[in-house]
């Protein structure tokens, strides 16, 4: 009962449909009336834009009711089309097996089965049955072949699909976008005029990121294992906070320092650089021996 | 030549009339060969279960160099590929062969040699991997006089089999014998090309190959490593076992055929989808990755043709365990190859990829479709070896569930944990900046799952041991049949040979034809992505700032394949943005070819090292191979204690010199001579270097080396510097 009123439904829900779209052209006619400035080009534009998307709409909503159509026809042609089935030369013609998927007859899916055991074939008791190659199995096949030819004409013929090296060099010109857009400063040799951070939180943040990535080398109290001690005013790349900032920043390279840039954020490194600065005089057990040149820290030796 | 003659048993019978002759089948050699199966069985899968809980525990390394992760996991994967399925492979040919060929084996003293030699490899492969004798090629880890012994016993083989064949009284090949064929083909080919190899000493060798050439060499193996050692051979065990334990007839001889020669043709291509966006030629990359979608559909007609031949036996199935086992084989067998199809997509590589995804997808394959498969062929052999009933069916029931579960907890925590490892390395935070910087975040994330899996494998190895029980118990109820009895046609049938059938009747007829047919359908893949890799130079561009290893450098090298940190470091920086700033600049082919092996390796267990160079201070790598954790809290990683101990041994220096000059490193003439003094030298630089930062170590200390090998990683390519130059352009 549902499929003999499908039809009337879809041709209802199409005019629907299209005289919307139609109401929708009118609105936008008044806004089509000649402007001078520039918004309203964009508005123009924009209502043309709408115009056309329900345009296409309209169109594919115009498809698919014709194909519901045809569908609904041919379902209620099913008892007509089974005696066409029914015809051996039809039958055995891919479009025949077609219709039978159509039809409920999954053979063209899973290939016929045939009962008899192959003569000659037996094998310390085993035979064999001569069944096809199943269709979904054979044409998946042929698709999978398909598709390598098609995967290696893409890359390397026509050349249309990025390699490895052009994929990662899109995905860093899209990485450097974003990074411009963040304001990113990346140039070692440019000075930084920040001043220690002084907030609770601030240095508490400091803490725990000093804790999960310096205190491996550099102890848990900052007195120094592989990396120097960061407690006494000795310093081999400046005490001054900016100076701080920068040795981790960019690390040592060479001397083991890691850059840190790219594994911190800028305000993390300012946060682990201020509390650094707050362990000074600290004096904590097991103090490595100073390294470097002795600085008094709070007062920068010299503006950078 | 007279030992090698065709057996001849005591009191043979006279033909019994003109057309039947009674004989007797090798039964006691199946019978030996089943057992080996099951001993190597249960020592591989230990040894994989001890390896599996030293990832969640490190200190089940033991604190010993023969029991850290790096040696013994070659250990388990070289026991349960050719131990135990090596040894099942034998078994269910030795059965099967026979009975399709209507003949004895063509030789009981081969069948010997065969079956101890084999052993004696197992032995040889036990008593020099934990010792650290190792070429690292993945999977063909044995050195070279081992490497040698394989290739004799094989060819043992082949001659027993192919002496069967020649006296089968039977005029066809049964497809299960064309995969055996295959499967000798073929393997014979990958051994001795991937183990090409210049000896230095007795258990020393280097690749001829070197750099991308020995990746590729390796990955064209390790993969058909896969395709014709796990999978032809026990696709022809199906084709024997699965019929006769359902009773049931084979789905389709012509589906047989097409899925043979389909399957052994686009395998041998799949090769490089190991290999996605490494160093390797993008042309190469990408015949990787369509070969390997390409295989769907001749895998799964191996699949459609086993499960199918159930079709009207799934009753039987219910109450059978063997069936049970053997359609759970099936299935993994299809999940595996339609799975690795989809990890060879670029877009899908790039997050599976040194990931514990892999480890489960071939676990899955191995545990299910190898495990299972071989499982249900010992189940189904065994009362029939020993005419009795098997012991008991509820404990074959126990042992399937037992088993199942435990590839069931095995796999989801392991595809659990590659695809979180995998989603966090990629991860950038609102800043642009890795939300995962420090690597050993994405480690300890996964650690619970490290304990599930080594729980999985337990309850695996469980069933297994009710299995030795159970055939154990059969064995002693029974009497072994060493002889089995039968009738043969003494002559081939003339007057009924169907001349007229099926097209492909011509070559199953005619097992040298087929042998050729089926090695020209294997030797293509290989030739096409080979031999322009190797000839054509803009494959891999050479970089002029790369220099070969000092000699100091090329020892630590040697160091760190001894170890095997192979297995847990790769060396291949991936061009992704979540690498390279991770890493550093991503892996160039040029910067591999001194590399005799390469070692890019195959799993992230610990962060790629290929950048590693220059990155620390010596005192940092010092304190980190003593105790890991010292610099890295958390850390899995086992502590090295001998290499502080171990008198770094020059002995074999020079020998080694001369053998990489003479596969093409340009060491200046009479660097022999000098290799060991300027080794010496830079060694004591390090240590003086590492005396300023209060660490007081003797020169000539293994550690030294490997210090010096790790310090000079990547650090060839000038890259910061061309991209200040850039900057600086711009």
């Amino acid at each position: 009962m549902l499929t003999r009123k499908l039809p009337y439904a879809a041709l209802l829900a199409l005019s629907a449909l299209l005289s919307g779209t139609a109401a929708r052209a009118q609105d936008a006619d008044p806004a089509a009336a000649p402007a001078a400035d520039a918004a309203q080009k964009a508005a123009e534009a924009g209502a043309d834009l709408t115009a056309m998307l329900w345009l296409m709409g309209g169109l594919t909503g115009l498809i698919i009711f014709v194909l519901l159509m045809l569908f609904a026809l041919l379902w209620q042609m099913r008892p007509l089309l089974r005696e066409v089935y029914a015809l051996p030369t039809i039958r055995e013609s891919w479009y025949g097996r077609a219709l039978g998927l159509f039809l409920g007859d999954p053979v063209g899916l899973t290939g016929k089965y045939k009962e008899d055991v192959m003569a000659g074939h037996d094998y310390d008791g085993i035979t064999e049955y001569d069944n096809d190659l199943p269709p979904w199995w054979k044409y998946g096949f042929y698709l999978t072949i398909v598709f390598g030819v098609a995967y290696f004409i893409h890359f390397h013929v026509t050349r249309d699909g990025e390699l490895s090296a052009a994929e990662y060099q899109h995905e860093m010109a899209e990485a450097a976008l974003l990074s411009a857009q963040l304001g990113a400063n990346d140039d070692p040799n440019k000075p930084t005029d920040y001043q220690s951070l002084t907030a609770a939180a601030d240095i508490d943040a400091g803490k725990t990121i000093f804790a999960q990535n310096c205190a491996a080398c550099h102890g848990q109290s900052a007195e120094g294992k592989v990396g120097p001690n960061l407690t006494d005013e000795y310093w081999l790349h400046g005490g001054e906070v900016n100076k701080v900032y920068h040795t981790v920043k960019y690390g040592v390279q060479g001397k083991g320092m890691v850059a840190w840039k790219g594994k911190l954020s800028s305000k993390q490194m300012l946060q682990v650089a201020s509390y650094i600065l707050t362990l000074q005089g600290s004096k904590p057990a097991n103090a490595k021996a100073p390294q470097g040149e002795k600085e008094a820290v709070g007062k920068p030796v010299a503006r950078l | 030549m007279a030992v090698l003659a065709p057996a001849k048993l005591p009191g043979e019978e006279k033909p019994l009339s003109r057309a039947v002759l009674a004989s007797f089948y090798d039964n006691k050699i199946v019978r030996d060969f089943g057992v080996a199966t099951v001993f190597w069985g249960i020592a591989g899968m230990l040894i994989g279960v001890i390896a599996a809980f030293q990832l969640a525990r490190p200190e089940l390394n033991m604190g010993t160099p023969y029991t850290t992760f790096g040696r013994i996991r070659p250990l388990h994967t070289n026991a349960v590929i050719f131990a135990f399925v090596g040894n099942g492979i034998f078994t269910g040919v030795y059965y099967s062969l026979q009975r399709l060929c209507k003949t004895r084996m063509f030789s009981d003293v081969l069948s010997k040699i065969h079956f101890w030699g084999w052993q004696l490899i197992i032995v040889s492969a036990v008593a020099t991997l934990p010792l650290g004798f190792t070429t690292s090629k993945e999977y063909a880890e044995l050195e070279w006089p081992i490497d040698i012994a394989i290739t004799l016993i094989w060819v043992v083989f082949g001659w027993n089999m192919f002496g069967t064949i020649a006296r089968r009284k039977e005029k066809h090949l049964y497809v299960g014998i064309w995969f055996y064929i295959a499967t000798f083909l073929t393997v014979a080919v990958l051994h001795i090309v991937n183990s090409m190899e210049i000896p230095v000493s007795f258990l020393k060798s280097y690749s001829v190959y070197a750099g991308v050439q020995d990746a590729l060499v390796q990955w064209w193996y390790g993969h058909n490593a896969v395709a014709f050692f796990l999978t032809t051979p026990y696709l022809g065990l199906m084709y024997y076992f699965l019929p006769k334990a359902a009773e049931r007839p084979v789905y389709s001889y012509r589906l047989s055929i097409i899925h043979f020669w389909s399957l052994i043709f686009i395998y041998i291509w799949a090769g490089p989808h190991h290999l996605l966006y490494t160093a390797l030629p993008d042309w190469a990359q990408s015949l990787g990755v369509v070969f390997s979608v390409m295989l769907i559909a001749p895998s799964w007609g191996g699949m459609i043709n086993g499960l199918l031949t159930l079709r009207g036996a799934w009753d039987k199935v219910r109450q059978e365990p063997i069936l049970k086992f053997m359609v759970v084989a099936i299935t993994a067998y299809g999940m595996a190859t339609f799975e690795g199809p989809m990890l060879s997509l670029k877009n899908v590589n790039a997050i599976a990829h040194f990931t514990d995804w892999i480890v489960a997808h071939v676990h899955v394959g191995a545990l299910g479709w190898n495990g299972f498969l071989t499982f249900a062929v010992l189940y189904w052999l065994w009362p029939r070896l020993y005419q009795t009933p098997i012991h008991s069916r509820k404990l074959m029931n126990v042992h399937f569930w037992l088993g199942t579960l435990g590839i069931l907890f095995y796999a989801l925590p392991m595809y659990w944990a590659g695809f979180t490892q995998g989603l966090m390395w990629k991860q950038f935070n609102e800043e642009g900046m890795l939300q995962y910087a420090n690597f050993l975040e994405t480690v300890m994330q996964i650690v619970p799952m490290y304990y599930l899996r080594g729980i999985g494998g337990v309850l695996y190895l469980s069933g297994v041991f009710l299995m030795v029980y159970n055939l154990y118990q059969t064995a002693k109820a029974g009497t072994l049949l060493a002889n089995e009895k039968f009738h043969a046609p003494v002559v081939i049938d003339h007057e009924h040979s169907h001349e007229g059938g099926h097209w492909h009747r011509w070559i199953e007829r005619r097992p040298v034809q087929l042998s050729i047919g089926a090695t020209i359908a294997i030797l293509i893949g290989g030739a096409v992505e080979m031999i322009p890799t190797f000839m054509i130079k803009s494959n891999v561009p050479t970089i002029a700032s790369v220099k070969p290893y000092t000699s100091l450098e090329l020892e630590g090298r040697d160091l760190y394949i001894r170890e095997g940190c192979v297995n847990c470091h790769t060396q291949m920086v991936r061009p992704f943005r979540s690498e390279t700033e991770r890493y550093g600049e991503y892996s160039k082919a040029g910067e591999f070819v001194y590399d005799r092996p390469f070692l890019w390796g195959s799993k992230r267990t610990g962060p790629d090292l290929h950048r590693v160079g220059q990155k620390y201070p010596h005192s940092w790598h010092y304190n980190h191979m003593m105790d890991p954790t010292s610099m890295s809290p958390g850390s899995i990683m086992p502590p090295y204690p001998w290499l502080f101990e171990n008198d770094l041994d020059y002995a074999d220096t020079p020998a080694k010199i001369s053998a990489l000059r003479k596969l093409g490193t340009p060491y200046p003439a009479g660097f022999e001579q000098v290799a060991v003094q300027e080794a010496r030298k830079q060694a004591a630089g390090i240590a003086a270097d590492l005396a300023k930062e209060d660490i007081q170590v003797k020169s000539d200390k293994e550690i030294v080396a490997l210090i010096a090998y790790l310090q000079r990683l990547g650090t060839d390519i000038k890259v910061k510097d061309e991209q200040a130059a850039a900057v600086a352009a711009e």
